[in-house]
């Protein structure tokens, strides 16, 4: 069986210690997977893998059943792939419009964008989403002076504004209050169906309300996989959880 | 054979003046991440000195040095309190910054003292040559190369066997973490930009007898030393001497079959495609990106 | 989620401010144009129209420097190879005055040279030389930007290997004294003749001529920031890595903000062969280039106008102290004083500075505006500028 996205028997190591060792991961079109693991599983290293920011030493990665581990990471991105980094990751001297217009990528060429102004025709769709994502008021501003939770958002708009058919999200809700976690599961499911997305997250009831199957990692290797119910009953998941005070505390 | 030794003693004589200036360099860069282009002007700063000693103090060079390397060293403190000290995050600024530090010494030496050529004079005991496996050899050039072999070992020893080599070291791999267990980074990197400072005006000392003193002679030394120290590596003392005997029998050799034009050029596009291909330096291992 | 019925209207002072900005540019154009009206004196504006030369090489330096974050030390490169194509070009047309027709250059003669070397010969032609007059430096800076960027080599050591290859270029040419003049470099120059006109260095229509172009390259300069490529040269210089992940091949932009760059200051080189009458190695040395990037860092760097104008302010005031060598040294102390401080305070230069002052004056409406909304947006919008240069 091949699935849309799926990592074979990947492996990567720095200096000897193997961040990822053997993960293997299917995740069909259209399905919000959730990806947890204790710190040190190596969760932000296999999307990583993923995106191109390390190349795995072993295995092979494929989308659609192209193989991407050997592709730059623009080249990646290209085929439909983006990404939320853990240290949410804007640019920070330009404005949230401006921020915005750079993540709307549909040509990507020197030359396709030297003949585009900032003031196309997209703008008015790109500011729409600033407005879904609370920002609107934030328009002028260059994005260094958001607040933490702020910027979050704002790297959640960028992919959207970039639309890729896969989105990888690194801990989306770090920073945000009750209520903005909240949107942004719904957000989530929302985009689930015409998007695949991979979640890393810690916070277990965010992942109870958005996911349907999570993939648990520990030591670089998958553990277990299935539904919130069968993860909570599995013994071996519990265990590995054990010195961080189950898989709730975690 | 004599040919040979003699081309290697002139390589190594090289590879020591090389040694000399990029050692202070190779601290600062390695420590603080600082591009300093000042280092030039501290070479010439400690030459200036010590023909300025010589001349109104009647002090001959060698017990000059020691007077010579705080002075330098000093100066080296103010520069990296006054200025250097508020662009740690911003090392591409660094180079700007000690670029202009640099003008502002040149100008300053040439406003107080003039633009000519100045000499400084060869401590009498050392001026002469002596013969060493058939090889006539200057003795002022092993005294150098003496000098130079005992300030490694005394800054290889600094760093790695004393307690403000280790806390160096500490604020070194994580500034905020040194900060917390009671290390004062401020204090340590203003002491390290001293010493580095302090090892150029030694430099420029000991060369100052060899060739002529003037306000731009920096120039020439710094871009040399930058060669070496990023030929070896960065936070790498041991690759930046290697480096530094590589880049010195080569010149020497180069030197010897083409013109000087040629073999400068040459080491240039050495050094652009070395970075190219191994920009930690050729003789650092690769670490986790 | 409330949304707000004129939230459009916050476009428009974006929108207005590019207009702003094109009537500012275009008013500093004008008034360069009027300098000759006013000033009837053929050697100030020789002197002057050196000084807009080396604006437009600071300028194209702020378009990679200041817009794409490519800290280029041999900026002078390009200068000096366009500067070279003219000269050549020019001294060919002095072959039959000097030496005879189907002669060689006269510094050939002198050092014995036989045949005219292969690549002086396309130089007769003029359309030619004004076309490698661009088409070198490009060649070159593709090719280097291909060697380093493609490497992901960033930051300091892309400034050293352009420094690099400053140094390497400048050694041959003095070094090739039998085909390039070497030391003296190429000197004793015809005028430059096109479509009838002539361009005498000492007169108007040169001084026209290097206003026109200055003009021309402002504002496709201005015009490449503004466009998404520009957009996206901004956002590698804030955060390179990022940017790829949208599906931007950095390398790309990277070498075109850099080959841009070198265009433009191919051109410069050329001008300044003609306001200069010669083209010598110190065009392409070391002090020359350095000194572009303080130009750029005084004038500030972010801003192709500031960049400009910080040129030929220091240039100018240099000339005017050129007259006594005690006041010259005096003044690169001073303004290797005014380089390291502009360095620690003002990292935007003085176009960030007035920046800063017109906003405090007239921009209390959008502070407001902001303030309205979200107390965590509102509360930092006054201290915009300020943030802005400490995230930089």
């Amino acid at each position: 069986m091949t699935g849309y996205l799926e990592l074979r028997d990947v492996a990567v190591s720095f200096n000897g210690f193997r961040a990822v060792d053997g993960l293997s991961l299917t995740v069909e079109k259209g399905e919000l997977r959730c990806l947890i693991g204790p710190n040190g599983a190596g969760k932000t290293t296999a999307l990583d893998l993923i995106c191109g920011k390390v190349k795995p030493t072993h295995g092979s990665i494929l989308l659609n059943g192209r193989p991407l581990d050997r592709l730059e990471e623009h080249e990646i991105a290209r085929a439909g792939i983006g990404r939320k980094f853990q240290i949410p990751s804007v640019f920070k001297e330009l404005t949230v419009p401006q921020n915005l217009e750079v993540a709307y990528c549909r040509k990507t060429g020197v030359f396709a964008n030297l003949l585009r102004f900032a003031r196309s025709v997209e703008s008015d769709g790109l500011e729409k989403l600033a407005e879904m994502v609370g920002l609107e008021d934030c328009l002028d501003a260059p994005a260094g002076i958001l607040s933490h939770g702020q910027t979050q958002w704002l790297e959640i708009a960028l992919l959207l504004a970039q639309d890729p058919q896969v989105i990888l999200m690194d801990e989306p809700t770090a920073g945000m209050t009750a209520h903005e976690t909240r949107k942004t599961a719904e957000l989530f499911k929302r985009l689930k169906g015409r998007h695949t997305l991979i979640v890393v997250e810690h916070d277990m009831s965010f992942i109870k309300e958005i996911s349907d199957i999570i993939s648990v990692m520990h030591q670089g290797r998958l553990l277990a996989e299935g539904t919130v119910q069968d993860i909570e009953r599995n013994p071996e998941v519990r265990e590995a959880y054990l010195g961080s005070g189950g898989i709730t505390g975690a | 054979m004599e040919f040979v030794l003699q081309q290697f003693f002139t390589g190594l004589s090289i590879a020591s003046i090389l040694l000399l200036v990029a050692l202070g360099l190779s601290i600062i860069y390695g420590a603080m991440g600082v591009i300093n282009l000042a280092h030039g002007e501290f070479v010439m700063l400690g030459a200036y000195t010590a023909w300025a000693l010589q001349k109104f103090v009647g002090l001959n060079l060698l017990p000059s040095l020691v007077v010579i390397f705080f002075v330098v060293a000093i100066l080296g403190w103010i520069m990296e309190r006054g200025v250097i000290r508020f662009l740690y995050e911003r090392p591409l600024d660094t180079i700007l910054a000690t670029w202009g530090l640099g003008v502002i010494m040149q100008q300053a030496v040439r406003l107080a003292v003039g633009g000519e050529l100045r000499y400084v004079e060869m401590p009498s005991v050392l001026s002469h040559s002596t013969s060493f496996l058939g090889v006539e050899l200057s003795v002022y050039r092993i005294f150098i190369f003496a000098v130079v072999t005992a300030l490694f070992a005394l800054t290889w020893y600094l760093m790695q066997r004393t307690s403000i080599g280790m806390k160096l070291r500490a604020v070194i791999q994580n500034r905020d973490m040194a900060a917390c267990f009671g290390i004062n980074a401020d204090r340590i990197y203003g002491l390290t930009f001293a010493y580095g400072a302090g090892l150029a005006g030694l430099a420029g000392a000991l060369v100052s007898p060899l060739k002529s003193v003037s306000p731009e002679m920096g120039t020439t030394y710094v871009v040399d030393a930058f060669m070496v120290v990023v030929l070896g590596g960065v936070e790498s003392l041991l690759g930046t001497v290697a480096s530094a005997v590589l880049l010195g029998e080569l010149t020497g050799a180069i030197a010897y079959v083409q013109n000087d034009t040629v073999a400068k050029s040459l080491a240039l596009l050495a050094i652009v495609v070395l970075i190219r291909f191994r920009p930690q330096g050729l003789f650092v291992s690769k670490v986790r990106a | 989620m409330v949304a707000r019925i004129d939230s459009t209207s916050d476009r428009v002072p974006v929108l207005r401010r590019t207009w702003v900005q094109i009537s500012i540019y275009g008013a500093v154009c004008l008034a360069i144009f009027l300098v000759p009206v006013v000033l009837d004196n053929d050697f100030l504006l020789n002197k002057y129209a050196r000084y807009l030369v080396l604006g437009i090489l600071a300028m194209a330096l702020s378009l990679s420097w200041g817009y794409c974050g490519i800290l280029n030390l041999g900026q002078a490169l390009s200068f000096g190879l366009g500067s070279y194509c003219m000269a050549m070009a020019l001294k060919l047309r002095t072959v039959p005055v000097h030496t005879g027709e189907g002669g060689l250059p006269d510094f050939m003669v002198w050092n014995n040279v036989q045949e005219l070397p292969w690549f002086w010969a396309p130089f007769y032609s003029m359309p030619f030389a004004l076309f490698a007059g661009i088409a070198v430096p490009v060649l070159l800076a593709v090719l280097l930007g291909w060697f380093v960027f493609r490497a992901r080599i960033t930051g300091v050591y892309v400034a050293i290997i352009s420094l690099a290859a400053l140094v390497v270029v400048n050694l041959l040419i003095i070094d090739q004294q039998r085909y390039t003049g070497g030391f003296n470099g190429i000197t004793d120059l015809a005028q430059l003749e096109i479509l009838g006109m002539e361009f005498d260095a000492y007169s108007s229509a040169s001084y026209y001529l290097v206003a026109t172009v200055l003009t021309v390259c402002l504002f496709a300069a201005l015009a490449i920031t503004k466009s998404k490529t520009g957009l996206i040269m901004q956002a590698i210089r804030d955060h390179e890595d990022r940017v790829r992940y949208f599906g931007y091949d950095v390398a790309h932009f990277k070498i075109f903000a850099f080959a841009a760059s070198a265009a433009i200051a191919g051109i410069a080189g050329m001008l300044y062969t003609i306001v200069m009458e010669f083209a010598s190695p110190t065009f392409l040395g070391v002090p020359l280039s350095l000194s572009v990037v303080i130009w750029c860092a005084v004038g500030g760097r972010q801003s192709l106008l500031g960049a400009m104008l910080g040129a030929i302010l220091v240039t100018g005031m240099q000339g005017a102290l050129s007259e006594s060598e005690t006041f010259l040294d005096t003044w690169m102390l001073v303004m290797g004083g005014v380089f390291v401080a502009v360095v620690l305070f003002l990292p935007k230069g003085l176009a960030g500075l007035v920046e800063t002052i017109v906003e405090h004056l007239f921009g209390q409406g959008r502070a407001a505006r902001a303030a309205t909304g979200k107390p965590a947006a509102g509360k930092d919008v006054s201290g915009t500028g300020k943030k802005a240069e400490e995230a930089a």
